[in-house]
Parts: C-alpha cells; sequence; structure tokens
C-alpha cells in the first residue's frame, strides 16, 4: 500500500508563500541580486525570477509544479517571473478566505475541510473561465484606452526629436532591464539592444516576425566574454561562428569569398563500431585485396571532391564534424580553409543569412551550394579566437543588416546574467507585437471572440500589437477599478453571484503587486493610486496618464528616497487643477505580457487546487530523500513498505 | 448553483475579538515561518515533500541529510506555552489556579497556604516510584495536583525551609486553620501507620516510615506555630 497524503489548501498556500518569501526580495525595480554559489566555485548573479526558482531545491511535488509553471511563462513571455508567484500567492489567499467565509453547502461533505476545499476548486474553475471569456474585453475596454501603441518605425534610439513618442521602445527596453540588471548599465544595454534591433528590422516585414526570428536564433547571435567592462559590448557586422580555422588561413584577395557548409565526413570512416567492410566486391577484379588499397581509393576520390570545390572558386569549407587528418591536409596543399565542429545553430543561421544550402552528398556540389561571403577572417574576442564572416547582399537579405552581439563582463556569471536578460527583453518584445489571437489557441478561445474581434473596426477594443502602459503598478490599478466596476454592475441579479465574487476576488489580489512594489514606501503607493484614480475619475484624455513634454513648472516631488528618478511623480501646481498636464515618470510596460500572465496565473491556480492527495513512490534513485536523519546509507528500500 | 447554498446549519459569522487576535497571530506566525523557510532555501536547504508531525509544516533538509522543521525548531510553538510539563510558566500558573481552587477551605494567608501546600506535597516528596505514588495519591485527597508534575514539587520544596523562618504573629484567625492542618496531618500519619502495619515489602516499609518522619516535623512544627 503505498503511503497517501492528503493536500489541504493550508499545504498549497504555505508552498507557495514559501516560494514568493524567496523571490519577493528581488523583486521590482528596487529589488536585489542573488548570488548563488556552487562548491565547485561557480558564482551566478541574478535577479531573473525564473533563475532563482529553478536554482533552488524542491522535491516536494506541489513546489516543483509551480517552478514548472513559472519557467513554461517564462519561456514564453520572457519576463513576469515574479510577478506570477507573487499573484499566484495573493489569489490563493483570497480563496482561502472566501472558501472558509463560504463554503459550498449544496453537497453534503465529510468535514469543514473537504466542503472548503470544493468551494475552493469551485471559485478557481470560475476565475479561469472569466479569465478566458471576459478578461481580454475588459481590458481592451477599460485599461487599454490609458496606454498607447507603440508603432515599429518609432524606435531608434540616435533620433534625437524632443518628441517623446519616439523613444517608447527604449522606454519600454529600459524599464525591462532596469527590473534585470543594475541601474547602472540599463540605459547603455537598453541603447545597445535599441540598435540590434534596429539593424535586424525588416522594412517590409511585420515586426513579429524579425522579433521572431531573433529569439530564436539569438544563441548563434551573440558571443560572451569575459574580463572585459561591461560598456566594452557592441554590435559587429555579420556572423561571428564560434570555431577557430583548423587549417592556416590562405591569403585569398578575391572577392566575394566563396564558402560551402558540409554535414557528413568528406572521408567516410573506415571502421565504425558494428560494422563489417568487404573488399573486392562489386565484380572488378583488382590485384590486391587490402585495407591499404581502399583508403588509397578514398583519398583518390577526395582528392576529385577538391579538385570540384577548386572549380567553383571555394576557398572556406565549413564542416558540421571533425574531419580526417587527409582531408585537412589536401585542403591545406589546395590552399583552402576549414572550420570544423560547428554547431547545428551556427550553421542553420548560416545557411539562412546566405541563402545557401548545406551539401548533403560530397560528390555532387552545385553553386547553390556555394554561399557568398564579403570576408572570413578570424577575430580575438577576449581569450578566444573565433572565425568572423559577413555575407555579401543577396535579394532575400537586402532589408536587415545582419549583425551579431558582443556580450562583455567581468566575470563569467555576469554575462550569463547579460545574455539572459538580452534574450528575455527580445521574447518579451515578440510577445508585445505577437497579435493576441495567434498566441491564444484554438481551444482557449472560442471562434465567436475571435470574429468578434476581428469584425471590431475600432482599434481600440482589442490588445493590439505593441500596446504598452506606464509601468509600477499601474495596470494594476487600472485592471482593478475595472474589475470593481464591473462587479457593481452584477449585484442586482442574484444569478451571476459568482461572477461578483470572482471578480473581487481577483480585483484585491491585483493590488498586491503594486503593494509589493511600493512596499518599502506605502505612503508612495497610496499617492500613486490616488494620482491614477484622479486622473481617470476627472475624465482626463486617456493619454493624460503618459507624458507629455514639460508643463512642470513646480514639480512636487513625492516623499521617498529618491530612485533615480524612475519612481518619480511630477505633477502641477497646486492651483492647477483643470490642466490636463499630469506627468508619469514610471517606465513602460507591455499590455499583453500582463494579460498573459493573468490567464497562466489562473490556469496555474486550477491546476494547483485540483490535486487532492500525494503518492509515495519509491524508486531506486530516491530512496535517500526519504530517508531518516539516523538510518544507514546500506538499508534497502524494503525498509520503507509500512 | 448558489455559493450561499442550502441553508444548513452553518451561517457565517464575522469573527469575535478574540477569534481576530487568534487569526491575526496566526497570520503572523505563517509569515514568519515562510520567510524563514524562503531564506533556508537560499543558504541551500531541500524542501522535502514530506510534512512535521507535530506541526504540519514542510520539512527542510540540509546538506547533511539532516531534516529541519522551522516551526518546531526555531520558533515558539503556538500550543507548548501552555503545557506545564514543557513551560514552568505554565506549572506556576496551574499551581495558582489550583490553590485558588482549594482556597475555600483554607484562608489565602500566604505563609500558611505556603505550609498547608507543603504539607500536602509532603506527601509527595518521599514516593520516587510510580506505583508508591499512586497508592498515596489514592489516599489523599482529591484535589492533589498529579504526582509526575515536578514543578509543584520544587516549589513545595522550597516552602518547607522558610516555613520557620516566615512565622508571622500568631492571630485569633490563625488558630482554626492551623488545627485543620494538624487534623489533616493525623489523618495522614494514621493512614501511615496503618500502612506500615500491612505493608510487606522493606522498600515500601522505608517510604513509609519517612513519610511518617515527615508528619512528625510538620506536627512539630504546626505546633510551634500555635504557641
Amino acid at each position: 500500500m503505498l503511503p497517501l497524503e492528503h493536500l489541504h489548501l493550508e499545504h498549497v498556500l504555505q508552498t507557495v508563500s514559501v516560494l514568493e518569501a524567496v523571490v519577493r526580495r528581488s523583486f521590482g525595480p528596487e529589488g536585489g541580486q542573488v548570488l548563488f554559489t556552487q562548491d565547485t566555485g561557480q558564482a551566478m548573479l541574478t535577479r531573473s525570477g525564473t533563475r532563482i526558482l529553478t536554482a533552488l531545491h524542491l522535491e516536494h511535488p506541489l513546489a516543483r509544479m509551480v517552478v514548472e509553471c513559472v519557467w513554461k511563462h517564462s519561456t514564453v513571455t520572457g519576463d513576469g517571473s515574479k510577478t506570477f508567484i507573487i499573484l499566484l500567492a495573493s489569489i490563493l489567499r483570497m480563496i482561502h478566505a472566501t472558501a472558509r467565509k463560504e463554503p459550498k453547502a449544496s453537497h453534503s461533505y465529510n468535514s469543514t475541510k473537504t466542503a472548503e476545499a470544493a468551494t475552493a476548486r469551485y471559485l478557481a474553475d470560475k476565475l479561469l473561465a472569466f479569465g478566458l471569456k471576459d478578461l481580454h474585453d475588459l481590458i481592451a475596454r477599460e485599461v487599454v484606452p490609458y496606454g498607447c501603441c507603440v508603432t515599429w518605425e518609432d524606435f531608434t534610439a540616435k533620433q534625437s526629436s524632443s518628441l517623446t513618442d519616439n523613444n517608447n521602445v527604449q522606454k519600454l527596453v529600459a524599464s525591462f532591464f532596469q527590473t534585470r540588471l543594475s541601474l547602472t548599465h540599463s540605459d547603455f544595454i537598453s541603447d545597445l539592444t535599441c540598435e540590434l534591433l534596429n539593424k535586424w528590422k525588416s522594412k517590409n516585414g511585420p515586426p513579429s516576425y524579425s522579433l521572431r526570428f531573433l529569439n530564436d536564433n539569438f544563441p548563434a547571435l551573440h558571443t560572451r566574454v569575459s574580463g572585459f567592462p561591461i560598456s566594452s559590448s557592441r554590435l559587429i557586422e555579420g556572423q561571428v561562428i564560434h570555431r577557430d580555422f583548423a587549417t592556416p588561413l590562405s591569403q585569398a584577395d578575391r572577392q566575394p569569398i566563396k564558402a560551402v557548409v558540409f554535414n557528413e565526413y568528406l572521408q567516410p570512416k573506415l571502421l565504425n563500431t558494428g560494422e563489417v567492410l568487404e573488399l573486392g566486391r562489386g565484380g572488378r577484379v583488382m590485384e590486391e585485396r587490402s585495407i591499404v588499397h581502399f583508403s588509397a581509393w578514398t583519398e583518390r576520390s577526395l582528392e576529385c571532391v577538391i579538385a570540384n570545390l577548386k572549380t567553383l572558386g571555394v576557398s572556406v569549407l565549413l564542416s558540421a564534424v571533425k574531419q580526417s587528418a587527409a582531408v585537412l591536409a589536401l585542403a591545406t596543399q589546395a590552399q583552402l580553409c576549414v572550420v570544423e565542429c560547428v554547431s547545428e545553430d551556427e550553421l542553420a543561421l548560416f545557411a539562412k543569412l546566405s541563402g545557401a544550402a548545406p551539401v548533403t552528398d560530397c560528390h555532387v556540389i552545385q553553386p547553390e551550394h556555394v554561399a557568398k561571403l564579403t570576408f572570413c577572417r578570424p577575430i580575438l574576442l577576449g581569450a578566444h579566437r573565433y572565425v568572423h564572416v559577413a555575407f555579401q547582399a543577396s535579394e532575400e537579405m537586402i532589408m536587415v543588416e545582419p549583425c551579431s552581439l558582443v556580450i562583455c563582463a567581468p566575470v563569467e556569471g555576469q554575462t550569463e546574467q547579460y545574455t539572459r536578460a538580452f534574450h528575455d527583453a527580445i521574447c518579451m518584445l515578440h510577445t508585445t507585437w505577437e497579435p493576441i489571437c495567434a498566441t491564444l489557441t484554438a481551444s482557449q478561445k472560442t471562434l465567436e471572440s475571435c470574429n468578434f474581434l476581428h469584425m471590431d473596426s475600432q482599434a481600440a477594443s482589442t490588445i493590439g500589437p505593441g500596446c504598452v502602459i506606464p509601468a509600477s503598478g499601474t495596470f494594476e490599478f487600472l485592471l482593478n477599478r475595472a474589475l470593481q466596476k464591473h462587479c457593481h454592475s452584477y449585484t442586482v441579479s442574484s444569478d451571476t453571484s459568482n461572477n461578483f465574487s470572482v471578480s473581487q476576488i481577483l480585483a484585491t489580489a491585483l493590488l498586491s503587486i503594486p503593494q509589493e512594489i511600493y512596499s518599502h514606501n506605502l505612503r508612495c503607493f497610496l499617492q500613486t493610486q490616488t494620482r491614477i484614480l484622479n486622473c481617470i475619475s476627472n475624465d482626463f484624455h486617456p493619454s493624460t496618464l503618459f507624458y507629455q513634454p514639460g508643463h512642470n513648472s513646480n514639480p512636487i516631488q513625492n516623499g521617498g528616497p529618491p530612485e533615480g528618478g524612475k519612481l518619480s511623480l511630477h505633477c502641477c501646481r497646486k492651483g492647477d487643477v483643470s490642466s490636463k498636464v499630469f506627468v508619469l515618470d514610471l517606465g513602460l510596460e507591455s499590455v499583453s505580457c500582463k494579460y498573459q500572465l493573468l490567464l497562466a496565473v489562473l490556469q496555474c491556480v486550477t491546476s494547483l487546487l485540483q490535486a487532492d492527495t500525494i503518492l509515495r513512490t519509491h524508486t531506486a534513485l530516491h530512496t535517500r530523500s526519504h530517508r531518516l536523519a539516523n538510518s544507514s546509507p546500506e538499508d534497502t528500500e524494503d525498509e520503507f513498505r509500512d | 448553483m448558489a455559493l450561499n447554498g442550502d441553508e444548513e446549519d452553518f451561517e457565517w459569522e464575522p469573527p469575535t475579538e478574540a477569534e481576530m487576535k487568534v487569526i491575526q497571530a496566526r497570520r503572523e506566525r505563517q509569515d514568519k515561518i515562510s520567510k524563514l523557510m524562503g531564506d533556508y532555501l537560499l543558504k541551500g536547504y531541500k524542501m522535502l515533500g514530506v510534512c512535521c508531525d507535530v506541526c504540519g509544516t514542510i520539512l527542510l533538509q540540509d546538506r547533511q541529510q539532516k531534516n529541519y522543521c522551522v516551526s518546531c525548531q526555531e520558533l515558539d510553538s503556538d500550543i507548548d506555552k501552555d503545557n506545564p510539563a514543557l513551560n514552568a510558566q505554565a506549572a506556576l500558573s496551574q499551581v495558582r489556579e489550583r490553590q485558588l481552587a482549594t482556597q475555600a477551605p483554607v484562608h489565602a494567608a500566604d505563609p500558611n497556604a505556603g505550609t498547608a501546600s507543603s504539607s500536602q506535597a509532603n506527601a509527595l516528596v518521599p514516593q520516587p516510584r510510580p506505583e508508591h505514588c499512586e497508592g498515596a495519591a489514592a489516599g489523599g485527597r482529591a484535589t492533589l495536583p498529579p504526582p509526575t508534575a515536578p514543578a509543584p514539587a520544587p516549589v513545595a520544596t522550597t516552602t518547607l525551609a522558610p516555613t520557620r523562618p516566615l512565622v508571622t504573629p500568631q492571630t485569633a484567625a490563625l488558630q482554626p486553620v492551623l488545627d485543620e492542618a494538624e487534623e489533616a496531618v493525623l489523618i495522614k500519619l494514621r493512614w501511615a501507620t496503618t500502612q506500615l502495619q500491612s505493608s510487606a515489602s522493606l522498600e515500601a516499609s522505608i517510604q513509609l516510615c519517612s513519610l511518617i518522619t515527615s508528619c512528625a516535623n510538620s506536627l512539630r512544627s504546626l505546633k510551634e506555630l500555635s504557641q
């Protein structure tokens, strides 16, 4: 009989509260960094919630489930893992409080605990249903008008116009980096990111296409260099192949340099384990049938291949595998450079950027396998020498300027942190510009609502691509207000009392996020809330929640320590209430990322509350972990069968 | 399906003031536990899938494979502070409670109360064996504190010594109290004598002899007090 353990709501709550306690100190723009050290001496520095949670030792199944949900969410949106946990904890607390107050009495239950558990499950299901059905429209109606849509064209950081609109993408990226990296470098890094995006921006495609391309190929598009200051990070033209030349570089001065990609061995390996080589077959009479003659024959065929390559004018060979010594010798003789053991990602990127397909059969090399490069030379980055190639502009690639990112940092732990931050930023931007219908699966969104979205001509009724809103709690305050209005519209009819309570739960739970952001300064929280609600209730034009160029002749700074200007609120003179000028300098965040976050949290809540019992199964791998402190390791598994 | 369902016997009422305090204290305790556990997780402890048997908190395991329960081993327990066996404070309060309960026959004057309880507790002190304790307790009064409680014994023994220095000037109100105490001791003495006569084991006899000795001592002190 396997040992059972019944799960109660308190267990779930305790597990999630512990995870919340772990991440809350790194949350928000003022959050701290966590330094993990291993016994090997490796250090990892991070502020990313996913990274922190996946580095913990967790054996509790609920905790692992939550961390997996966070990880999956983070791979899709790139951001919001700490917000996920905090929101999850507060929703569970609200459900717990509500379930204790009003347990469902329509069925008879054994105890109050089972009644509470059933109510909690019911509430979670209702919340999820609300989230899938009504939340999108609610956000589109009540929150999106206070944001703005950032268009793809607006984002060069170099544009020196005084209009603040053009810097929206830069602001969006900067506020993301301020939650991930230190304040000193976030501006520099966000400028670098904008430059990268600018170079990769394709002129006629939708922005989500190039963002997806960047996101998928990011591992091949960056190089990590440790030992240099962060300000030496830069963009370089073309692609960096993270291998060195295997043969000496020939001084080929003819342009363009032609390269061919090989996936297979040029000279077949003679004897692998399990293979049987039969010599002298095929009806031809040979003088001697020995292995020496066979290998001589293979070398002769290799010479044909090399000669073929020479006639095509190829001077660089890129190989996915390690070629044999004979190949390298013949290539050196023929003045061909060989680069071996190139990773698959880089070869795929090379093929995409150059338009040349890799060679499958080495005896058949056609002109479409030949890639044209502007240059192919070694580059020294940090302590390593790599191959640096630049592509000649072809017809497809004429839109973009391929470039590669070099990320420098003093230690390896920091290079990893910055690389992840870059990757997550690109992921976040991709989610921002991805149209919402495309991201939700068909099972979640019914056909009717999709049609509704398409039929609706007003852009304000949907969460359009590129929609952003001021950060640091604005989204939560606005949505809280919207949900409470939604609640009040339901108080009359009693049969929709369920919707009433779930909206109330969600509304109250949402406030925990700005409370956490402003946890060091409660006054700041109240003031931000008041300002935003004033702006709504006085029917100011929605766009005044954003900044307008300086009418703030008498800025009144709020209390609290100065935080590098990130959270400072400026408002107009006290006498000038009717003026519509209202400047918020809180940074920007993406609305669709927030929406996805809410949906993911609601789904996690539902799946957490579905779990009822834990069955412990012992496998040979895990017997150690369930042992008590005193038993010796030689005890057998049977001791645990109670 | 309405949430506030059918009219069952359970109607939710807002919690009272005391209940609110309890709820608040419990919530703060849970928050403290979560914070401590979070800190330990960041230090490299492993969160296990089992709960503590005593308090139900999730167990942590450190690098040396030792299990650790945050609430049992670090925080003061919720219920332990009320258990007299573990907490001297609770034991003292329990003694005071019993004294207040038995106050009707006895006056509340301190030294005499001390003497009365000491003479009662006298019966307990020379009884190390549970079976003898049982016998003595069965013969004694029902209001005697349980024999296994160590706390009342030290309380009683400390009051034994200062019995003499604590002698206060006699007043007429004290006399009936002393008479009653004397009577109680005499009853005990009589009982011990009968037990001694019928006792078969050596150790039982020794115990009973020492009981008689202490009863005699108490009688002497009482006589001195009344003089």
